[in-house]
């Protein structure tokens, strides 16, 4: 659960539309995921690396509820997901499709562009490795967490029929 | 326990919850429209698979095609009636009306169902009196489809307390757009807000409506309005039985109370690029739209449609400006049409789209080229949702519409006199 990458930073208030355009919903994720953030960094879909980390601001992921935003962010090759404050479908969505997401109020006042930064999803912690700076946050719920090891909540309710069932 | 509680503790089968708790609880009704549907289908046949365990709980309708445009989105659809009919789900199909309203008039929703769907304005049937929560489509896929259960967080509930008289010209959608701005977008986050006092007492079921729409903009997971004589007398003309008793709070469960006086609000519009940034309409009078359109999740309601043809009966659209009318249901156009609306607005210039769930993210309609922009009764307006990012949308009320339709500019409607 602890991820170190290179950092993208974006604001606030970003919607699902900017993860997905309408126009590219119908398309093979191999096609979405070219697309993704673009409007508000066109590098990002262009130089995003396995491991990199995404840094956004406040109420990230708001609008839609469908996952497919979630699943394109996934398909960058993020390792995770951290943003000051997440909209809440989006933050579930992350955990059910097994996106690792830190809610830390006040991340993006940590960060730049290309910082190289440590999180913890089980603990909280946070440290940008270029500037030095750390932060703790409150931990995901144990619930997302073993969510998260399962690979996804269709795994953990397959594995666990007690749950459910 | 407020209404929230009680209805996740009876699913759930214990005696009671606390927020901040995650607890299973049995689904009443699964709602997915056309795009969720597919997607959502999609993941349960590759990943999931076998039978859907409730069938008669689910319901699909098709909102954002009221005809598919091209090849794709006709497979699309054609997917779905597929994958309905082979797990026995009702289906309505391209014509019905917006998801919500369907579900409403169809008297699917009652109070205290838990009702899931993935469209983030699914909390509107707070209105009705149900739990209603936006998931996304592995809850659907991985838990309700296959179990009949989705899991919950508890969440606290806020309590908003509006009183007061509006201004005249100020409707339910001024108010609403107003609380957004002054609250602050996601300011609510995971809160289930409560919508009380005498102001909201006082209003119509579908004025109403328009407050658990945009909580999701305040960031919160569910509202509702509790259940009072004007919730049963609304929902006693729908199909369906009602149930044996209503979800009533004890009284006294808010981790947070906020009280607004609405006496002193004016029209109001929301501008780009968000839903938070709302402004009086004074302020951005002038500024012209090429499109103007009643319709969406909180527009296309009768109200919206008495409204424009008392403005536009007689009198001619602005040549510059193409204003759609979308009847939010069938029912919603038949009684137009019984009432005479219909013809007023034709013969002003307007044009009439078949029940549907209008431009939203323009699949069937509305898109916009670079440098256009569009007034509308919609719940969204982030760049890039109705084609161009360069393209504007402004979110008002239905007089604000027809008032925008009529001059050719942002107006404000208490300036122009039906």
């Amino acid at each position: 659960m602890r991820f170190t990458g290179r950092c993208w930073k974006f604001g606030d208030n970003i919607p699902t539309d900017r993860l997905v355009k309408s126009k590219y919903v119908f398309e093979p994720m191999e096609e979405i995921v070219r697309h993704v953030l673009e409007d508000l960094n066109p590098e990002f879909p262009r130089q995003v690396r396995s491991g990199d980390i995404v840094v956004a601001g406040r109420h990230f992921g708001q609008s839609s509820g469908r996952a497919i935003a979630t699943k394109a962010l996934r398909a960058t090759g993020i390792g995770c997901v951290v943003a000051d404050t997440f909209a809440r479908t989006f933050y579930r969505n992350c955990f059910e499709i097994g996106l690792p997401a830190l809610a830390l109020d006040g991340a993006t006042a940590l960060v730049s562009d290309g910082d190289e930064i440590t999180v913890d999803i089980a603990t909280g912690e946070f440290r940008n490795e270029t500037t030095g700076a750390t932060r703790s946050a409150e931990p995901a719920d144990p619930f997302l967490l073993q969510m998260l090891e399962a690979g996804g909540l269709i795994k953990l309710a397959a594995s666990r029929s007690d749950l459910f069932a | 326990m407020n209404v929230v509680e009680k209805i996740l503790a009876r699913a759930s089968g214990r005696s009671s919850v606390e927020p901040g708790e995650i607890v299973i609880a049995n689904v009443d009704r699964l709602i997915m429209h056309d795009l969720s549907g597919y997607l959502t289908a999609g993941v349960f046949d590759k990943q999931v698979g076998g039978k859907v365990r409730h069938p008669d709980r689910v319901v699909m309708v098709f909102d954002h095609h009221f005809s598919p445009p091209t090849e794709q989105q006709a497979t699309v659809l054609q997917a779905n009636r597929d994958w309905a009919a082979r797990h026995g789900i009702r289906l309505f199909d391209c014509g019905n009306g917006n998801l919500h309203h369907v579900l409403v008039r169809r008297g699917l929703v009652k109070p205290g169902m838990i009702v899931v769907g993935s469209d983030s304005h699914t909390p509107v049937h707070g209105t009705v009196g149900a739990l209603a929560v936006a998931l996304g489509n592995d809850s659907h896929a991985g838990t309700v489809l296959p179990y009949g259960k989705a899991w919950f967080k508890v969440p606290h509930t806020v309590r908003i307390e509006l009183s007061g008289t509006p201004q005249p010209g100020t409707s339910a959608r001024d108010i609403a757009l107003w609380l957004v701005a002054r609250i602050g977008e996601g300011e609510l986050n995971y809160a289930a807000v409560e919508f009380a006092g005498p102001y909201v007492k006082q209003l119509e079921f579908w004025d109403r409506w328009l407050f658990p729409l945009l909580c999701v903009d305040l960031g919160a997971k569910c509202s509702f309005v509790e259940p009072d004589d004007a919730t049963e007398a609304f929902l006693r003309g729908l199909p369906g039985e009602l149930p044996a008793e209503f979800p009533r709070s004890d009284g006294g469960e808010a981790a947070q109370v906020l009280r607004f006086d609405v006496g002193e609000v004016g029209p109001q519009v929301a501008c780009p690029p968000t839903v938070g940034n709302v402004k009086p309409v004074a302020d951005v009078a002038g500024n012209a739209v090429g499109w103007a359109e009643l319709g969406g999740h909180g527009g296309g309601r009768l109200e919206d449609i008495r409204i424009a043809a008392a403005l536009l009966a007689g009198r001619a659209v602005h040549p510059s400006v193409r204003f759609n009318i979308v009847p939010s249901s069938r029912e919603v156009f038949t009684e137009a049409m019984r009432e005479g609306l219909v013809l007023p607005l034709h013969e002003a210039g307007a044009t009439w789209f078949p029940p549907s769930t209008g431009s939203n993210q323009a699949y069937n309609m509305g898109a916009m080229a670079a440098g256009e922009a569009m007034i509308s009764t919609h719940s969204r307006n982030f760049p890039g949702r109705n084609g161009s990012p360069e393209a504007r949308m402004y979110l008002a009320s239905a007089a604000s519409v027809a008032a925008a339709a009529l001059t050719g500019v942002i107006t404000d409607p208490t300036e122009v006199r039906a």
